[in-house]
């Protein structure tokens, strides 16, 4: 059961998650007491190369031990307004299941469409054991507003690169609050290519032993964009690993905020955990704000690291790409491509980056 | 070597304390009252009256911060605090005229010896004031002004209005608002152009009473080109009830003026430290904040630098040791406003016995700032299963032409590092105090000698115990 919105929706200023994007910024109608009627996405999948998907993964309603089993409290602390209205608003609850021990050979494509003016969804994540699997999540459509929750679980052991795609032109809320069970392998990708404004909240929980966790992001900002991603990463179980890499492209007018936090609790011995925000800024009026931020509560960790670089094109790159034969377009084009490529061929096999390029090529044009 | 350390500096060699021997001393609570009692007491020019008066209301109306360690600031209670006692009637030049209990606690913290082998200029306060005041004679014939900032506000009242509360203003925070309400003591230095004060000048302040408040206010002007180094410690006896230190410090570097300042605060474990620290560096100065931060309940210290003229440069150098029952969360806070300005910031801390360590930091580049740099470290030692450390970092970039870097790191004390010390021929507590010190040394080797002395003995002590 998940701690409700009505006692969470007085959001404190103060806190970092709502420093560049207060919670009426991020709320559909911007009345923080209003609860909208949203219309429910429509979901599909497909195989990215046009095969059958494999019997064990399919979308479903939920039922109400799905929720139970996979429900979380959605308490995100000074962030908890977000997911919880989402909770509320959204008509439908799906999941998403994959049986143990599946695998996929291309990457699934999870197709969520949204509808009316402003559209919301719940997902349940319900990833069995063992399972091996590329996702990609593809966040479209043209509603004014877009709430989209996921919660719920990568099974032990299982190997998932799960990459959500937001290519929604205009108003975006997301928040993950997923689990790494023991030993699972995952790499967790975002890609904002189309998203106007986006507040994006992503918790990972790592609570069992082994687990091991990739967080790639990159985001695309232009025009005047306002893109705000939060990435917090928990340790409570020992021997656990995750590294967050974060690029964010900035031009026009368009303002960025990375901030992320990586907790180690207290007993999470062995515990290894680093994140890097790269911004590059295009423009004379782009802005990015970073806040990468470290809790660290066991002292028998292998290591715990972040940083942050801010900074232009690079100019002795742009000179030797000059030298040899680019324009100064190809080679500002060039450079972009690849600050934002680095993260994007993290995210998971050549066929799944492969996809991703495909997808947003387009999009990069707009920088 | 802890032998030694321990019969060097004791066991919180400065957490005695002397009989009170009040002259004057206010009741417990603030009020409007109290406030104006105290500006009377110093007959204080009518327009400071005012802002101290205005500051109160705003103390007043103004929330607790919902940051940072509210529990342990939940639990000052602003009516147990003195907030004005004098212990002497004047503030000395000779320290024979001092009174003679005062004047045993400044020399058994070594002040008048270090005062003669490699000062400039040395003020002591005590409780809420000023007890003694000295600067070199050949200083003085170059127009350096170093004062007490109550003598300050009467000789050089011109001055003190220009810049009083222009770097900090009483509506900045809940504490600078309750330091312009009740302030008193501290130091005001003027450096003329061109001047350079080659040996440091130093303040040193000593809490003696319970339930102390002590509400200091420096303010340094460093006039084009000259330069000057700034040196505070700051101890307080042990009591088993808190003690409330509240500061604020100006600094302005005129145009090519370089302004160093250096803290080693030493506070007893019962002593809310919380500090606004904040400089304006105009074109090409330069200003630089050596903060060690030992002792304190609680520490909230953000040195700051506002980056105001083309080609200015800010370093804030901070290391902090959190012991039990004790959270420094200090950090440093650079402003670019300007174009081709730097600035740096290394942070290092060390957590042991439950003890927690924060920095929290921010550094902001203005659209208008063109080719600005900035450079971020903070590294943190975690010496027990208790102990915690947390880095909050906060960067704000406008300007495409900024280059930002910020890195952290947490560690523990490697065991290929203990192990070769001790393959020749140290303890584990003589390695790991060794390590320690390294760890420290890059903020210890930019202190003047007998403070790195004295801070490396501190840090062998506190380690005593760490194993086994």
């Amino acid at each position: 059961m998940n701690v409700a919105y009505s006692e969470n929706s007085d959001t404190d200023r103060a806190a970092h998650i709502w420093r560049y994007t207060p919670w009426k910024k991020a709320h559909p109608t911007g009345k923080i007491s209003q609860i909208p009627t949203a219309e429910p996405p429509v979901i599909s999948l497909s195989m990215s190369d046009g095969s059958e998907v494999p019997a064990g993964i399919r979308v479903e309603e939920a039922t109400k031990d799905d929720l139970a089993r996979l429900g979380h409290d959605l308490d995100f602390g000074d962030g908890t307004a977000a997911p919880t209205f989402i909770a509320e608003i959204a008509p439908q609850i799906h999941v998403l299941r994959v049986d143990a021990k599946t695998t996929a050979k291309s990457p699934v494509i999870l197709s969520v469409k949204t509808t009316g003016s402003t559209c919301a969804c719940r997902l349940l994540i319900d990833i069995c054991e063992r399972v091996e699997i590329e996702l990609i999540t593809v966040l479209e459509g043209d509603a004014e507003w877009f709430g989209f929750l996921r919660e719920g679980a990568f099974g032990q052991a299982s190997i998932v690169n799960d990459v959500v795609v937001h290519v929604t032109g205009n108003r975006l809320l997301r928040c993950d609050s997923i689990c790494s069970n023991r030993d699972a392998q995952i790499r967790a990708g975002t890609v904002n290519a189309a998203s106007s404004q986006a507040k994006v909240d992503v918790r990972h929980w790592l609570p069992e032993p082994g687990a091991s966790l990739q967080v790639n992001g990159s985001i695309l900002a232009s025009r005047k964009d306002h893109l705000d991603s939060h990435v917090e990463i928990l340790h409570s179980g020992k021997q656990t690993f995750s590294r967050l890499e974060w690029h964010t492209a900035a031009s026009g007018e368009s303002v960025t905020t990375g901030t992320g936090m990586l907790r180690i609790d207290a007993g999470a011995k062995g515990g290894d955990a680093g994140q890097l925000f790269h911004n590059l800024l295009l423009s004379d009026k782009a802005k990015a704000n970073s806040i990468p931020e470290l809790e660290v509560m066991e002292s028998e960790v292998v290591g715990c690291g972040h940083g942050t670089a801010n900074g232009p094109l690079d100019e002795y790159q742009m000179f030797y790409l000059n030298a040899r034969g680019f324009d100064e377009e190809q080679a500002r084009a060039a450079l972009i491509a690849a600050f934002l490529n680095a993260p994007l061929s993290n995210m998971g096999s050549e066929s799944l980056h492969g996809w991703l390029i495909n997808r947003i090529e387009s999009h990069l044009s707009g920088l | 070597m802890t032998d030694e350390a321990r019969a060097a500096v004791g066991d919180y060699k400065v957490g005695w304390h002397d009989p009170e021997n009040a002259t004057i001393r206010f009741d417990f609570g603030l009020s409007e009252q109290v406030v104006r009692d105290i500006s009377a007491l110093k007959n204080e020019p009518e327009w400071m009256t005012e802002i101290r008066v205005k500051a109160f209301h705003h103390f007043e109306k103004r929330p607790m911060p919902t940051w940072g360690n509210m529990h342990l600031l939940e639990e000052i209670d602003f009516d147990k605090v003195c907030y004005y006692l004098r212990s002497s009637d004047a503030t000395e030049k000779n320290w024979e005229d001092v009174p003679e209990d005062i004047r045993n606690t400044f020399d058994r913290l070594g002040i008048p010896e270090a005062e003669q082998k490699w000062l400039s200029g040395v003020t002591a306060q005590y409780e809420s004031e000023a007890v003694y005041h000295s600067i070199r004679e050949d200083l003085e014939e170059q127009g350096v002004i170093f004062l007490d900032m109550d003598s300050g506000l009467r000789e050089y009242e011109g001055i003190v209005k220009e810049y009083f509360g222009s770097v900090v203003p009483y509506s900045d925070n809940k504490f600078s608002a309750l330091n312009t309400a009740v302030w008193s003591g501290g130091s005001f230095i003027y450096v003329p152009s061109g001047v350079h004060v080659e040996m440091p000048v130093q303040a040193y302040f000593r809490i003696n009473a319970k339930n102390m408040g002590q509400f200091e206010r420096t303010l340094i002007i460093a006039d084009e080109g000259s330069s000057i180094h700034y040196v505070e410690g700051c101890t307080a006896p042990t009591y088993s009830t808190d003690s409330l230190h509240s500061a604020v410090v100006e600094l302005i570097a005129l145009p090519g003026a370089h302004i160093r300042y250096s803290t080693v605060q030493n506070w007893s474990n019962n002593v809310y430290n919380l500090v606004t620290k904040r400089g304006i560096a105009h074109d090409n100065a330069t200003i630089e904040w050596v903060d060690g931060n030992i002792g304190s309940k609680l520490t909230m210290k953000y040195p700051a630098v506002i980056l105001k003229g083309e080609g200015a440069h800010a370093e804030v150098i901070s290391v902090a040791y959190s012991g039990e029952g004790q959270h420094q969360d200090a950090g440093a806070k650079i402003h670019h406003l300007a174009s081709n300005t730097t600035s740096k910031i290394l942070s290092k801390s060390i957590s042991k016995d439950g003890g927690r360590g924060s920095y929290r930091g921010m550094v902001t580049v203005s659209p208008k700032a063109e080719n600005c740099k900035v450079n971020v470290v903070c590294d943190a030692l975690l010496l027990d299963e208790e102990s915690r450390s947390d880095t909050y970092p906060t960067m704000e970039v406008g300007n495409s032409g900024a280059r930002c870097e910020h890195e952290a790191s947490v560690s523990k004390v490697s065991d290929d590092q203990l192990f070769y010390l001790m393959s020749r021929g140290h303890t584990e507590e003589e390695a790991l105090a060794l390590i320690v010190n390294g760890f420290f040394e890059p903020f210890t080797r930019e202190l003047p000698m007998e403070y790195a002395v004295e801070l490396n003995q501190l840090m062998a002590l506190e380690m005593e115990g760490s194993i086994g």
